[in-house]
């Protein structure tokens, strides 16, 4: 049957180091305070060793991935030294921007702020290169009125759109899988916000990944079980915590969720 | 590789997806791999893929302008030399296609392709992930009765059809067909140059086929 997916996050920034640019890999906590923790391709090639189902790869500086050659090197790079499916986002503008990251090795390119700002993206890249391929990314918090408002740019807009609402719309419109993000509990270790994962996951057909908060192994569980996730996509869990990989997906395992336990 | 001549594989580039991640794959497990965007560089070659990344329309158009498919029927019908079609490379490969109502496929894989349909908020479309291939015959290194996963992403599958073809199947709402082998011609559901160990199996496997006599 269909395994559940762990999606390790590898956040990049653009760093300048001397004459050049190189893509760095960072942790956030809501969304700031970016700490460099090494490279993105021997990260990569660990969470390949440790049984990582998917890669989320995503760009925070949110430049426009078109011409960007540090991304695309990156992206190229990581298709070249792992065999593992790769989702590529950040400053995806354009059908183009789709074909260049494909054709590079992402499977799959994943859209935030250009779908919200041209919705008719979705569609149009979901007709070239088929749903599978069009990964809509929603990063959400709550509101002073405690709704679940879409934020863009990393800043809810005020009398913006409603999480469920534009959940329901991306997909009509032909996005192949969602990625929700609550922005507060990013970098938290607190917990993934399951509840909007339950209420998006029941709302809509196609798989939801839930991200933003993982701190234990259980927070996968509750995310699985709870929140109606077909993958958890976790950044600073995999980077920074003591956990073992291993035993986290033998504790998602043994708490009845199909995973993945050997290559 | 058992045999002492390394295999010359090619990877069809039409313009319509990933080709760098097969041949990076196919150097990984020894074998020469190259792109094909030219009927010239056939040449040589023992092992052809043709890769598919997109909507079926749009790469059957993408392959129908490439000014390849002439030259790629000479390979498969006459030639009879072996052919590997990935996702949507295996659905081009079927006698049809639902995709956006009724389209034609090349017919050398036999088979329709049909949409997955979710029935449940338990199935869901596209399916996407791992997921557990169980094979009917020897393939490769592979037995009757073996099983493996592999890392899926398609909206479209295979009917479980003519079981004269059918080398694997997968189940997602319904059954239906990872892996079919008609003579020289396979093709998989899965993506093996993603699939990590079990995807380098899969290839090592297609490559172990030899020209059909």
């Amino acid at each position: 049957m269909l395994k559940k997916r762990l999606i390790p996050k590898l956040l990049i920034k653009h760093r300048p180091m001397g004459r050049s640019v190189r893509p760095v890999l960072v942790t956030t906590r809501s969304f700031s305070d970016a700490q460099d923790v090494g490279d993105p391709i021997s990260q990569a090639k660990i969470y390949e060793a440790q049984l990582a189902d998917e890669l989320a790869v995503l760009n925070i500086d949110g430049t426009p991935i078109a011409g960007d050659e540090v991304m695309l090197d990156l992206i190229e790079r990581l298709a070249e030294e792992t065999f593992m499916p790769l989702c590529v986002g950040g400053g995806v503008r354009t059908i183009e921007d789709f074909g260049t990251l494909l054709n590079r090795g992402a499977d799959k390119v994943s859209i935030n702020a250009a779908a919200l700002a041209s919705p008719q993206l979705i569609g149009d890249a979901a007709g070239r290169y088929g749903a599978q391929c069009v990964v809509v990314s929603i990063d959400f918090r709550r509101d002073e009125y405690s709704r679940w408002m879409v934020m863009r740019d990393h800043a809810a807009l005020s009398g913006g759109r409603e999480l469920l609402d534009w959940a329901r719309e991306a997909v009509a419109r032909g996005a192949g899988e969602l990625l929700l993000c609550d922005a507060d509990r990013d970098g938290s270790g607190g917990g993934l916000n399951w509840q909007a994962g339950q209420q998006v996951a029941a709302a809509v057909p196609v798989p939801v990944v839930l991200s933003g908060g993982c701190g234990r192994a259980e927070h996968f569980v509750e995310g699985f079980k709870l929140g109606g996730a077909e993958g958890v996509a976790a950044g600073t869990f995999f980077c920074f915590r003591d956990q073992n990989p291993m035993q986290t997906r033998a504790h998602i395992r043994n708490a009845g969720v199909p995973i993945r336990m050997e290559t | 590789m058992t045999k002492a001549v390394r295999p010359m594989v090619g990877v069809v580039d039409y313009q319509a997806g990933n080709i760098q991640s097969i041949v990076n794959a196919l150097d990984h497990l020894g074998a020469q791999a190259r792109r094909v965007s030219i009927p010239e560089e056939l040449r040589g070659l023992s092992h052809l893929v043709l890769p598919g990344v997109g909507a079926f329309g749009f790469c059957a158009s993408r392959l129908r302008s490439s000014g390849l498919l002439d030259d790629l029927a000479r390979w498969t019908l006459v030639d009879r030399l072996p052919l590997l079609g990935i996702c949507v490379g295996m659905q081009l490969l079927a006698d049809s296609s639902d995709e956006l109502g009724h389209q034609t496929g090349l017919g050398w894989g036999g088979g329709r392709v049909r949409k997955l349909e979710t029935d449940s908020r338990q199935i869901r479309v596209p399916h996407v992930g791992w997921n557990t291939v169980i094979f009917e015959e020897d393939f490769g290194e592979y037995r009757s009765g073996d099983s493996a996963d592999f890392y899926f992403d398609h909206s479209y599958a295979y009917d479980a059809p003519t079981v004269a073809h059918r080398v694997a199947h997968c189940s997602h709402g319904r059954l239906f067909c990872a892996v079919i082998r008609r003579a020289n011609v396979v093709a998989a559901q899965f993506h093996p140059e993603k699939s990590q160990s079990a995807g380098m199996q899969f290839l090592r496997s297609f490559l172990e086929l030899r020209r059909d006599a």
